[in-house]
């Protein structure tokens, strides 16, 4: 490994952590108003998110299934952005999936395994599909690919709650769902009483796969270059349109794929109001994760457990509202971003490990 | 006969006024997201602002006894995010989309939070003491049959709406500093260059601009009702960003796409009882509508392109054949 | 009393480790016009800026008629009198000429504008200064020409003394370049001060009164216009005598390797960029395209490189026709192309040297099986780059965002060559290099020359199409308006080709 390379790791894992620690400090002002000690409750936030007291008890578990959808919408975010295509369209991408799946899930009758897979397959489609449609407006027309997937993101969310209302309403409900899937296509979980199951298992599939497909074959080359530096991989003879809607439909796939677990593993049926969010912070966890799957994976699992920790272990047992979770997420965002904030913290480390060199002083000349 | 006209009449009037309410917060946060987009800023935190616009207002109206009071406290409130957002985004350059995903998340989460623990209210909060702000009749024009009836009788931050997007065309297209506006949005250096503040330009839009979409918020909170609840915008803010885009970031143009969303929303509400079209699809219209428009937009620029491009290659081969003749080379 | 006296101006750019002013003295008097020359990078661009007030010296003075003068901003450069109209303009495209001209100083009446007293403003400026324009025509529908004169009416009504024009003819056609000395001169006549940067020596002995010349961030000279030449101004500005020899065999053309026929190509806003073009490249020549910038070349490249859409007529590569082929098509059938701009087009800075060598070839066999790249094979090919080419602390899997100019067009030439193409297209090759590095590029373009590849070589610098050109073609408004053997051409005659004019015509 070069010491550049080295550096680079160094950075990717440190700056993160300064965010974290950062936010946690910034955010135990808001504890304070609650009259419980900050370190009380953020050693309760983390129990209660990545603890594990025992097997059959484990709300670490429970945080690894929460993780599920972020991984996979926060890959489907990776995918977009390393081609070079700022979408925040896994939202809508993700409902249309999940729809998808509850509608096949009771709709048709099929063996097992078979029954899921083939909606795991037809999610993807659909997800890819309604990635598709940002990704021509921007090559043919130039539309602004980050207000196309928004508005497209309210069309899905307005076709959802359409579609659970009127014709794949289950009957009996007061509020409307629609109705449960059949077993068979339901994908199994690890423990009873416990929906963290193969869906996981598929994200981490789903995460190896990302990183194998945009650094070692010869589409995923593409792809980087093309959002990397456009006039360079159009001069090499990269066909750049062609990747850039390439990873749409992978990004997009990725999405669908994401709420289709979300609805055979967990959920079982969408129910009205099914407005997720799974898709947005799925961006945030890409951005979070630095845009590579390795990150994008274990920042969704920092996600999910600081949002259990702060249901299970803010809220109930120190009584503080759950949301400070998510207000601590966003201050870590902002820290992370605002990278420039930590430069001369990271210089010191530097300096005293030896990695080399710092990050230059911005030159206003 | 008369008697069902009339009430026929009543029910339009009531939609259309309905629509006109639903109309004034996304036309308020549209108007602040294309004053910001007039100057080159993508302010995609209007959903946040707004949120935050609606918080602030009920708060100040229980804390002061006043609404009125409350409305101007939202105001300075989004003021205050927008100088915040303004000062991370030039101090920091931290990247404008994260920052207001960012942002967006910490308000939502952040104003349930301080209900519980300042309140104890739990997702939804309301205290029968604070007031609704009062409509308004507007003198001599409530005479007018139909269209007084119609355009009276709103309150305070419905006409304000309406004033703002004349006001802010006036500002953008008529004034000096409307002008600079327009110039760093365009042409950043060139505005750098003839001395204009460029940092002083973008501090001023975001502030303005949270200005607007908190009034917005406040027009939800203590307009319409007077209640607070978890995610009270409900997506409102990115409607407002679909509308200005709709509306090509122009004040008067945003005034009227902002309007069309608004009445989109009474209508599905109005059909949803009187008929069983599902009202999603009503909302549908002006979703389709705002990317039909950007299709267009798009679209026309690709066309001229392609125009001129025809035209170029049809005038260069006369050119060539007109040359040919004599002995070139 | 000179009217901008300069002294001792340092600046070294910490980031690029530029040293790009070395102590640089410039004194230019009232009412002259002053031509800046130098090669690209000698530091005449940075000189300006900091007269202008947009880069602060680390050293140095600057007098304004014999007041000394700080100028930390351009406001204070337009306080003082100093206008500039730089190479990119500074206009806003949606806005009328008036509105541009009156940016920031807008009459206004308690804030509001009208309208018409901007147009009269306006009119009367233009008037004054004999420069026509119309006051409601939106700027972005005019012709780069009328754009810049905008952009001096601009200084202008900021009540410039003192006018900078910064290589204002690189965008222009000869005929706007024309009108534009006239301007200049006109201007000078009305006692304004004029100083202007180019690299054209036909230029400043069309239009300037003194001429001072850069090289390498320093200053080497300073002389009136009437007591030198084109000669002596070259020697000044390029340190060396101005034969470039390089050892080459003589020529032996093979067969056809490029033939272009008719070409027609738009240029940007629509404007004939290519009309009717014709020419060829044999195996084992170099085709040199002299002209000056702007004629054509960009858009020649990118139509026979594929960057770009071609509007009429054939191209084709070994017979094979591929007029509307893809750029990756192109590079299969042989086509390598060392581009004009080697820092955005030419290489990923973003990325390690490996990904920057295999872009031209990635999809060769040898580099992939089945959609997976061989990194093994692709590293071997970036340590034959490096070694090959001696590119100086570069390795496989390092990123090259540090290496120096020198070394960067290294990697470029490495990769381009490595395949062992049958067609090179070299455009602008040594641009912005230090000698060793043009030394070696043009050893590495003869070598490629004599194994047997056709080379079309585009310069803008004279003196490289002469020394490495065994056919020169000279490109001009979009056509050929000369073809030389190698031995028959002189730098008079091409610089006479190059201006527009004609051969049996005496040079003006």
């Amino acid at each position: 490994m070069t010491s550049r390379q080295r550096r680079q790791i160094f950075d990717a894992v440190l700056i993160p952590i300064l965010a974290i620690i950062t936010g946690l400090a910034f955010s135990s002002v808001f504890v304070l108003m609650t009259s419980t000690p900050p370190l009380v409750a953020y050693q309760e936030m983390f129990k209660a998110g990545f603890g594990c007291e025992r097997l059959d008890n484990c709300s670490f578990f429970l945080t690894l299934e929460r993780a599920t959808p972020l991984i996979l919408t926060g890959l489907s975010a990776v995918v977009a952005f390393r081609s070079g295509l700022f979408s925040i369209g896994q939202e809508g991408q993700f409902l249309l999936g999940a729809l998808m799946a509850a509608w096949i899930g009771y709709a048709i009758q099929l063996p097992p395994v078979i029954h899921s897979l083939v909606i795991l397959a037809i999610a993807m489609a659909i997800g890819a599909a309604y990635a598709f449609i940002p990704a021509i407006l921007k090559l043919r027309l130039n539309v602004n690919e980050i207000i196309s997937t928004i508005i497209l993101n309210s069309i899905a969310a307005l076709f959802v709650t359409y579609m659970v209302n009127f014709p794949l309403r289950a009957n009996r409900s007061s509020t409307a769902s629609t109705p449960i899937i059949h077993a068979s296509a339901e994908l199994p979980s690890f423990f009873p009483g416990s929906h963290w199951g193969v869906g996981f298992l598929i994200a981490v599939a789903a995460t190896i796969f990302v990183w194998f497909f945009l650094w070692r074959t010869v589409p995923g080359y593409e792809q980087r270059m093309s959002g990397q530096a456009p006039f360079f991989a159009r001069f090499g003879g990269i066909r750049s349109e062609r990747a850039a809607i390439r990873g749409m439909l992978i990004s997009g796939a990725l999405a669908g794929l994401a709420g289709a677990i979300e609805v055979l593993g967990v959920n079982r049926q969408i129910v009205a109001g099914f407005s997720s969010g799974l898709g947005f912070d799925g961006v945030l966890v890409a951005i979070l994760g630095q845009a590579h799957p390795l990150g994008v994976f274990l920042v969704a699992i920092l996600f999910a457990g600081i949002r259990l920790g702060s249901q299970i272990g803010l809220q109930i047992t120190t009584n503080i509202p759950r949301e400070l979770g998510g207000g601590i997420l966003a201050l870590i965002i902002l820290f992370v971003s605002a990278r420039s904030l930590f430069g001369d913290v990271i210089n010191l480390f530097r300096n005293s490990f030896g990695t080399g060199r710092g990050i230059p002083k911005e030159d206003k000349a | 006969m008369n008697e069902i006209q009339i009430s026929q009449d009543i029910i339009t009037l009531a939609v259309i006024r309905s629509g006109i309410r639903l109309a004034t917060p996304i036309i308020l946060g549209a108007l602040g997201f294309a004053i910001c987009s007039r100057a080159g800023v993508l302010n995609f935190a209007i959903e946040g602002m707004m949120l935050f616009g609606a918080f602030a207002a009920i708060v100040a109206a229980f804390l002061l006894g006043n609404t009125y009071l409350g409305v101007v406290v939202a105001i300075l409130a989004g003021g205050l995010i927008g100088a915040f957002f303004a000062a991370v985004y030039l101090k920091y350059r931290v990247d404008l989309v994260i920052l207001a995903l960012a942002l967006n998340l910490f308000i939502a989460e952040m104003t349930v939070f301080f209900l519980r623990v300042v309140f104890g209210a739990f997702g939804s909060w309301s205290d029968p003491s604070i007031q609704q702000l009062p409509e308004i009749n507007i003198p001599l024009l409530d005479q007018i049959p139909i269209l007084g009836p119609l355009l009276s009788g709103h309150n305070i931050i419905v006409y304000t709406s309406w004033f703002a997007s004349f006001a802010l065309y006036v500002v953008l297209f008529h004034t000096r500093f409307g002008r600079h506006i327009r110039a760093v949005g365009e042409n950043q250096s060139a505005a750098e260059t003839v001395g204009i503040d460029v940092a002083r330009v973008k501090i001023f839009v975001l502030i303005l601009s949270g200005c607007l979409a908190a009034l917005g918020g406040a027009f939800l909170s203590v307009g319409h009702l007077t209640l607070f609840t978890r995610d009270m915008t409900g997506g409102r803010g990115w409607l407002a960003v679909t509308a200005s885009l709709f509306g090509l970031n122009h004040p008067i143009g945003v005034l009227f796409t902002g309007l069309f969303f608004g009445f989109a929303d009474a209508f599905a509400v109005r059909l949803q009882t009187v008929t069983d079209i599902p009202p999603s699809l009503v909302q549908f219209l002006p979703n389709v509508a705002a990317l039909v428009a950007l299709v267009l937009v798009g679209a026309r620029g690709k066309l001229r392109e392609e125009l001129a491009r025809r035209r170029f290659r049809q005038r260069a081969q006369q050119e060539v054949a007109a040359t040919v003749v004599t002995p070139a080379e | 009393m000179p009217a901008v006296e300069m002294q001792g101006i340092t600046k070294y750019f910490a980031s690029s480790q530029v040293l790009a002013n070395d102590a640089v003295d410039l004194s230019v008097g009232q009412g002259e016009v002053h031509a800046l020359v130098g090669e690209n990078g000698a530091g005449k661009t940075t000189l300006m800026n900091i007269l202008f007030g947009l880069t602060r010296p680390d050293r140095g003075t600057i007098r304004l008629n014999g007041t000394p003068v700080q100028i930390p901003h351009p406001n204070e450069a337009i306080r003082l009198g100093i206008g500039m109209v730089h190479q990119h303009f500074k206009l806003v495209p949606s806005f009328t000429v008036a509105q541009n001209i009156l940016l920031g100083i807008e009459p206004s009446r308690y804030g509001l504008l009208d309208q018409r007293d901007e147009n009269a403003a306006v009119k009367k400026l233009a008037d004054e200064f004999g420069l026509p324009v119309d006051p409601a025509a939106v700027v972005g529908e005019l012709s780069v020409g009328l754009q810049q004169r905008v952009e001096i009416l601009k200084a202008l009504q900021r009540e410039a003394r003192i006018l900078i024009l910064d290589e204002p003819t690189a965008v222009l056609t000869p005929q706007e370049a024309r009108e534009l000395f006239t301007v200049i001169r006109d201007l000078a006549k009305r006692g304004q001060t004029v100083i202007f940067i180019t690299h054209k020596l036909l230029e400043v002995i069309e239009v300037a009164d003194q001429v001072s010349v850069m090289r390498a961030g320093r200053m080497i000279g300073s002389k009136p216009v009437r007591e030198t030449n084109l000669k002596e101004m070259a020697r000044m500005m390029v340190g060396r005598e101005v034969l470039l020899t390089v050892d080459k065999k003589p020529v032996e053309p093979g067969e056809i390797v490029l033939e272009v026929e008719h070409l027609l190509v738009a240029g940007v806003g629509g404007h004939t960029a290519i009309s009717d073009l014709s020419f060829n490249v044999r195996a084992g020549e170099i085709v040199g395209i002299a002209g000056v910038s702007g004629n054509g070349q960009t858009e020649l490249v990118d139509a026979i490189t594929g960057l770009q859409p071609v509007d009429g007529g054939t191209i084709r590569l070994l017979r094979n026709e591929i007029t509307n082929q893809p750029v990756g098509d192109r590079r299969e059938q042989g086509m390598a192309h060392i581009p004009e701009d080697r820092l955005r087009t030419g290489l990923n800075l973003e990325t390690n040297l490996d990904e920057n060598v295999i872009v031209s070839r990635y999809r060769e066999p040898e580099f992939q099986h089945y959609g997976l790249q061989d990194r093994a094979h692709i590293q071997k090919l970036a340590e034959w780059v490096v070694t090959q080419f001696s590119v100086a602390s570069a390795r496989p899997g390092e990123d090259i965002a540090t290496l120096s100019g020198g070394n960067l067009q290294k990697v470029v030439l490495g990769r381009e060559l490595s395949g062992s193409p049958k067609l090179i297209i070299a455009n602008q090759p040594t641009r912005g290099l230090d000698v060793g590095s043009i030394e070696f590029v043009h050893r590495t373009l003869v070598d490629a020359r004599d194994r047997g590849a056709a080379v079309l070589l585009i310069s803008v610098e004279l003196d490289e199409i002469l020394a490495l050109s065994d056919r020169i073609l000279v490109l001009f408004r979009g056509r050929i308006a000369g073809e030389f053997q190698d031995e028959q051409a002189t730098k008079e005659q091409l610089g006479i080709l190059m201006a527009g004019g004609v051969i049996e015509e005496e040079a003006s």
